[in-house]
């Protein structure tokens, strides 16, 4: 049992306590007030009105016609009124004691608001008293009646007993589920990122639930983080591997038969580099998705988006025709916009270079670029004829390090897509790719345009 | 010349490899990955596997696996520096050592010469068994039984096995273990020796009295118990 318990079980109890001894008060008093309160006698609004009634019978109807009520009364059973005339005698002829009869007068006398007692003066000088004694009514108002008033002390002891439980029993629901947030935070922040607090919390539909739902959604997202980032750096660490090794092998070659050293030194600057180009990409990846981007928006600039590409597109051709392959470009009016012309160009050419490198040689790399139909942002598709990607993996492959189910080893290190998307995304715009009918991939990049200015919206 | 089998899926690397293994007087063949690799392997053809671990289609344990089921050739593991599990779990597959990737190809030469240097050791040894208590070594033949039965051992577990039985009764340091047994001194951290020895221990049987016929003598090396 943590302090909160303590603290909420004692708070709770103090409370209830406090209630109950200002209702204990309260009712010490009224009670001190109530003067004529008699132990033989009932009062209070039903032997009063029982008394009147009985009264006025006799005033209106006689002796006989309250003999017939009062009858009528035992039958039932449930009121015991006396009627007794100036001789002390019952009109049953049941037993009163002269004390009581005493008492019975004097109240009838007296100016109480619930006298429970009448006194009738009939004109033929005849003089009744009215009244209903205690002790004829029946079990539970006996049984409380019959004693001395209970000590002020029993319902203060009850309801220090009862809050006790019930306090407790709140207490420890409320604090159960936060004695099990806190262990979870400290087995979080102990680094156990697989903790979730749900199967704790039951069935409950509470804040405090609520809490924990949300404790399980911040864990799995750092988790997924986490992850992501571990796996970012094991592809990083292999990644450069590669190269290293060659380079030992370059080297190992060329102390082996100097006569080697020139293909060596070829090899070894080659993989130089490549070093530098995967580092390079790593930084750019890196500075994306620190949102540096962001940050610098103030170097917008206004730019033919069009033309932007049909140069990129240009440049491709060059290259795709070395081996064999084809770009074709066209486009349809003129986007001009402010965005970061660097990273967007860098996202277009290497989806561009992505699709040259996996269409099949003989076929064409199609790339189209405008305005869409609602002129709210500016489309750049991509088209290859190449063997296309798993449905399965149409998300996968922005990625960093993504290799495809056959392990992709031609050159580059699978960040060129993973920028574009993070490129674009800088941008407010997005980057997808879907299955072409007749085999081959399209990338579509989509970039809003409709606001002056580029949406400077990063997704996460 | 012999014969080497590389398989390394970076084509580039293996490439300069076979190179560099040619000026060194081996015959070295690539693979470029793991089912090729162990098809080739197990073909009877290689004195030696060199196996990496990153392997695409299927990959170097799962090869090492499927090579260990039918063949004892010696396999020499290249795994990523730094990755303990790749490393142990080849081990205890069955590999006969390690080379952490990227390495010089020098060093990939020492070890693979230490490798067969052992197992040829071994085959041009003097006849007759080693025998200690329920086990006996033919090293000309690369052949251990226990109480008669034969045993499967790799080549690397043969080497070690043999250096322990010739030491039987005495402890053997793990610095002593490698030097002789997998023909390197023992580097800092290596927990090469204690993969084989606890794999040795499973193939091996058990004292009368239950206790393991290898004991740990911690601190210092390992023992076989002699009665």
């Amino acid at each position: 049992m943590g302090r909160f318990f303590w603290k909420f079980l004692l708070s709770y109890w103090a409370a209830l306590l406090l209630v109950v001894l200002g209702i204990g008060l309260t009712t010490w008093l009224y009670r001190l007030a109530d003067e004529g309160r008699d132990a033989s006698l009932e009062s209070g609004p039903r032997a009063t009105f029982v008394a009147e009634s009985a009264a006025a019978t006799l005033r209106h109807g006689g002796v006989a016609a309250l003999r017939g009520v009062m009858e009528e009364w035992r039958r039932h059973g449930d009121v015991e009124l006396y009627a007794v005339d100036a001789s002390g005698r019952d009109l049953f002829g049941r037993p009163v004691s002269p004390d009581v009869l005493e008492r019975a007068r004097a109240r009838a006398e007296s100016d109480l608001e619930w006298k429970g007692a009448r006194r009738v003066d009939l004109p033929g000088g005849e003089s009744w008293i009215l009244f209903v004694p205690i002790g004829h009514r029946s079990g539970l108002a006996r049984f409380f009646r019959a004693g001395a008033p209970p000590s002020p002390w029993v319902p203060l002891l009850v309801g220090a007993v009862v809050s006790l439980v019930f306090g407790a029993a709140l207490a420890w629901y409320v604090a159960r589920p936060i004695r099990h947030l806190r262990a979870a935070f400290a087995s979080l922040s102990a680094g156990h990122l697989e903790t979730r607090v749900a199967p704790l919390m039951g069935r409950r539909r509470d804040e405090v639930a609520d809490l924990g739902r949300h404790f399980d959604e911040m864990a799995r997202r750092i988790q997924s983080l986490v992850g992501a980032q571990r796996t970012l750096l094991h592809e990083v660490s292999h990644e450069l591997r590669s190269p290293l090794a060659r380079l030992q092998a370059a080297t190992g070659l060329a102390r082996q038969n100097p006569q080697k050293l020139e293909s060596s030194l070829e090899r070894i600057e080659q993989e130089a580099e490549r070093l530098d180009d995967l580092v390079g990409q790593l930084l750019t990846l890196s500075r994306l998705e620190a949102g540096v981007a962001d940050a610098s928006r103030a170097r917008l600039e206004s730019t033919d988006l069009v033309d932007l590409v049909a140069s990129i597109a240009a440049d491709a051709r060059f290259e795709a025709e070395s081996c064999g392959k084809d770009v074709v470009f066209s486009s349809h009016g003129e986007t001009v916009a402010d965005v970061r012309a660097e990273l967007v160009g860098r996202a277009v050419e290497n989806v561009i270079r992505n699709a040259v490198k996996f269409t099949a040689p003989g076929t064409v790399v199609e790339v189209t670029a405008g305005a869409d139909a609602a002129d709210a942002a500016f489309l750049v598709r991509v088209a290859d004829r190449g063997p296309g990607v798993a449905e399965s993996d149409l998300d996968a492959i922005f990625e960093p390090f993504y290799r495809g189910a056959a392990g992709s080893s031609g050159p580059g290190f699978g960040l060129g897509l993973a920028i574009a998307r993070r490129a674009i995304a800088a941008h407010g715009g997005r980057v997808d790719a879907r299955n072409r009918p007749g085999g081959g991939l399209e990338v579509e990049i989509r970039l809003p345009v409709g606001a002056p200015g580029l949406l400077p919206h990063r997704s996460a | 010349m012999t014969r080497v089998l590389l398989v390394d899926d970076d084509v580039a690397l293996a490439g300069m490899l076979r190179e560099y293994l040619h000026g060194e007087g081996f015959d070295a063949t690539t693979a470029h990955d793991g089912e090729v690799g162990v098809e080739e392997a197990l073909s009877g053809r290689y004195a030696i596997v060199v196996l990496d671990v990153m392997l695409p289609r299927l990959s170097g344990v799962e090869a090492l696996r499927r090579i260990r089921t039918q063949s004892r050739v010696p396999v020499l593991m290249l795994t990523a520096k730094g990755d303990d599990v790749d490393r142990i779990v080849g081990l205890e597959l069955g590999a006969d050592d390690y080379v952490p990737k990227p390495c010089t190809p020098r060093e990939l030469v020492a070890r693979l010469r230490a490798i067969l240097r052992r197992s040829e050791a071994g085959a041009a040894g003097p006849g007759g068994p080693v025998t200690t208590g329920p086990l006996s070594l033919w090293p000309e033949r690369r052949h251990a039984e226990w109480e008669g039965r034969p045993i499967d051992l790799t080549s690397t577990e043969f080497n070690l096995l043999e250096v322990l039985a010739r030491n039987a009764g005495r402890v053997v340091t793990k610095a002593e273990l490698s030097e002789q047994g997998l023909g390197r001194p023992l580097a800092r951290f290596d927990r090469s020796i204690d993969v084989h020895i606890s794999s040795l221990r499973q193939k091996v049987g058990r004292l009368a009295d239950g206790r393991s016929y290898i004991q740990t003598v911690r601190g210092l090396g390992y023992q076989l118990v002699r009665e």
